[in-house]
């Protein structure tokens, strides 16, 4: 039986439209597959000699022990956000004879095949052969690496849980947020005592059980949660949770491009995958941390530029590169209404543009770096403003790829709104605000960089009913194409 | 209303659609039937512009409808699932559709108020969203929505598909008045050809794409209309 499980997954993986895209695509992700497994490894090889070098009195293994409860914290927030849960169609499997413990193992088991149990192999596997091979006990790294990776199983099945049961998602919420809070505060320092217990986990072996108990009794609350649902009534027909209506009516007075704009905001709020997109949009906030602390990125600016474009651009450029494609779904029915296009591309304008107002806001505490690098931040604000809002909304009108709006995005596995066309005009958003910054910096000084990276924002603004005429005019054009591509089954 | 000229469509080389010639006055209940690919959900798309003809064109109202957007005032249709919008519940659905049509809020609320038998209190303050409903009831709501703004060609394709018994009887009850009694043109497909001879005043068969019948309603319609799909 499993058997055929397995056949049937791998006609539905060969089969799936994503698969059957373009070369480039699947090289892409490839890529993107490769180069995450091999950055992992890389870590995983050198973690041990970075450890002895930046913390020589410390034992390596102690460094890793302290810090894997953040590292377990990662692990649960990404798996929550980006792993897609394994949806088997039980619903053909119901009339016709299979049992129903085989289905539920088959579905759980597939949960261990995610990418996200692959990369603490990756990390965890070469740094417990350079352990052996520096000396250390064979027995307890093997038990410490066996155990770790019951912790990463664990948090597997903990989501699997989360995402099913809010009840289970409030209360590991409740309990992280009050952790953390008393970390931060100093009243108690949860990780100190855990990093203890992984102390202890290495050097007792025989304690790596409890992890190892854990993932399976987690493994077995899953079953029974599925077991109980594995009727139609509760599992195929989706769980309708009561609408609160938000009142929207003070948006009104935006005048004509309001109902669009009411909608677009329930859109975000109220489906899975734009969501999602927010969550992302606001990682983009702390690009600045990367660029900001390092020595060497302030001898060069022009990367400067470039994160303080990213840093209030996060919105604008992962929702906005999707921009008709939100709209997907209930296409037709916008075609054949009433509906000025002029009207709909401003709505999306506004809202990326009000999304960067936000950002702006957000990223205030970059004072500590400093007037400089907060000025870039303000002149990459109204580049994103006046330009790069426009250079997006271009770039989405060449994109036709349908996005199921309710449907977590997977990683690795899911292209949906992204294609060639997007990389190609991705270019422009990055390079632009670095040459606009670098040119003038080069031949006068760093504030006329500032100046111009602000001014061409200004100049965007100036010219906007241009822009948007002309972007309005590729829409039209690609009109019939879009409607048929979006009308494509996934 | 409308006038077809010389309409075809065709994908990659096969011709799926052929009308050479087609009049629909106004206040006319127009009812296509066929098999499938038939080509009638290929001739409502290209009533609305959604796909592009290989050649002739459609007049609604003396607008050319591949060239011009001014038909869409006075035009409304729900083809299929895709005219909903699933994030929004029911009321937020109208009023969206009422707003891009110009009514307010009490405007919307009134036509609602004349469906409430339709609705048979399953679409108001459910506090659903479209996509949680029911396919009947997501088709109830499509089939409301398409009636907002005083639209003078509305156009359904398979209206009475998914819809229990009683609101069928009642769907057929609101087209008819549409077409007797406001003079607006409605334009139906269905495969179930007691209804659509219930409804129509006018049935135009299609068979890959060609008008094989087009026939006024009598009595006989319906017996002339088995004995056509029998063989």
């Amino acid at each position: 039986m499993i058997k055929r499980f397995i056949s049937l997954e791998w006609k539905q993986f060969i089969r799936a439209s994503y698969f059957q895209k373009g070369l480039v695509i699947k090289i892409l992700l490839f890529l993107a597959v490769l180069y995450f497994g091999g950055m992992a490894l890389l870590l995983g090889t050198s973690l041990f000699f970075i450890l002895k070098k930046t913390l020589p009195e410390i034992d390596p293994i102690i460094s890793v022990n302290n810090f894997l409860i953040y590292w377990v914290l990662f692990d649960m927030v990404i798996r929550f956000f980006m792993q897609q849960l394994p949806v088997m169609n039980v619903k053909p499997l119901m009339t016709i004879p299979v049992k129903r413990s085989s289905a539920i193992h088959f579905l759980l088991g597939k949960t261990a095949l995610s990418f996200f149990n692959f990369i603490p192999l990756f990390i965890f596997l070469p740094f417990s052969i350079v352990l052996m091979a520096q000396g250390y006990s064979v027995v307890n790294v093997l038990c410490w690496f066996i155990g770790v990776m019951a912790i990463s199983f664990s948090v597997n099945f903990l989501n699997f849980l989360v995402n099913k049961n809010n009840a289970v998602f409030y209360t590991i919420l409740s309990i992280l947020a009050i952790l953390i809070g008393l970390e931060v505060y100093g009243v108690f320092k949860a990780s100190e005592p855990i990093g203890v217990a992984f102390n202890a986990m290495y050097n007792q072996p025989y304690l790596a059980l409890i992890p190892m108990v854990l993932s399976l009794a987690l493994y077995k609350i899953n079953y029974n949660f599925i077991r109980k649902g594995f009727y139609l009534d509760d599992a195929i027909t989706k769980k309708v949770k009561e609408v609160n209506a938000t009142d929207l009516s003070w948006m009104d007075r935006f005048g004509s491009i309001a109902p669009f704009l009411k909608n677009d905001v329930k859109l975000i709020w109220r489906n899975v995958r734009p969501r999602q997109v927010m969550f992302m949009s606001f990682l983009f906030l702390f690009y600045g941390l990367i660029f900001y602390t390092q020595e060497i990125y302030m001898e060069m600016p022009a990367f400067l530029a470039f994160a303080s474009m990213f840093v209030t651009g996060g919105f604008l450029l992962t929702f906005g590169q999707t921009v008709p494609s939100w709209d997907s779904e209930y296409y037709k029915l916008l075609m054949s209404q009433n509906i000025p296009y002029r009207k709909y591309l401003e709505s999306k304008w506004y809202l990326m543009v009000v999304a960067v107002g936000i950002s702006f806001i957000l990223s205030t505490p970059y004072l500590y770096f400093g007037w400089k690098i907060f000025g870039m931040i303000a002149a990459g604000a109204l580049f994103n403003i006046g330009l790069n809002s426009f250079i997006t909304l271009f770039g989405g009108a060449l994109n036709r790829v349908p996005i199921e709006l309710n449907v977590k995005a997977k990683a690795f596995s899911n292209t949906n709104g992204f294609n060639p066309t997007q990389l190609l005009i991705g270019l422009p958003k990055f390079v632009l605000p670095m040459l606009l910054f670098y040119i003038p910096y080069k031949l006068i000084n760093f504030e006329a960089g500032l100046i111009v990276l602000a001014l061409s924002g200004v100049v965007g603004l100036v010219f906007r009913g241009f822009f948007l005429k002309k972007i309005e005019t590729i829409y039209q054009k690609g009109k019939y194409k879009t409607i048929a591509a979006y009308a494509e089954k996934k | 209303m409308i006038t077809v000229n010389n309409l075809s469509k065709s994908y990659n080389g096969v011709q799926v659609l052929n009308l050479e010639n087609l009049e629909i006055p106004k206040g006319q209940s127009f009812g296509l039937v066929g098999n499938n690919g038939a080509g009638k959900t290929t001739f409502f798309s290209l009533l609305l512009d959604l796909i592009q003809p290989t050649s002739g064109h459609i007049e609604n109202n003396g607008v050319m409808v591949h060239e011009s957007e001014d038909w869409k005032p006075f035009t409304s249709a729900f083809i299929d699932e895709t005219f909903l919008i699933g994030y929004l519940t029911a009321e937020e659905y109208f009023y969206f559709i009422g707003e891009l049509r110009g009514q307010n809020k009490s405007d919307v609320d009134a036509l609602l108020a004349q469906f409430a038998d339709f609705f048979h209190d399953e679409i108001l303050g459910k506090k659903k969203y479209l996509r949680d409903l029911s396919k009947g009831n997501q088709k109830k709501a499509g089939i409301v929505a398409a009636l907002i703004g005083n639209p003078e060609v509305i156009i359904l394709d398979e209206p009475f598909a998914n819809l229990d018994p009683t609101t069928q009887i009642r769907l057929k009850q609101i087209i008819k008045d549409l077409a007797e009694q406001q003079g607006v043109t409605v334009l139906v497909s269905s495969h179930d050809l007691m209804h659509v001879t219930d409804v129509c005043e006018r049935i135009v068969v299609l068979e890959k794409g060609d008008i094989v019948k087009d026939i006024q309603t009598s009595e006989a319609t319906l017996k002339e209309l088995e004995a056509h799909f029998t063989n």
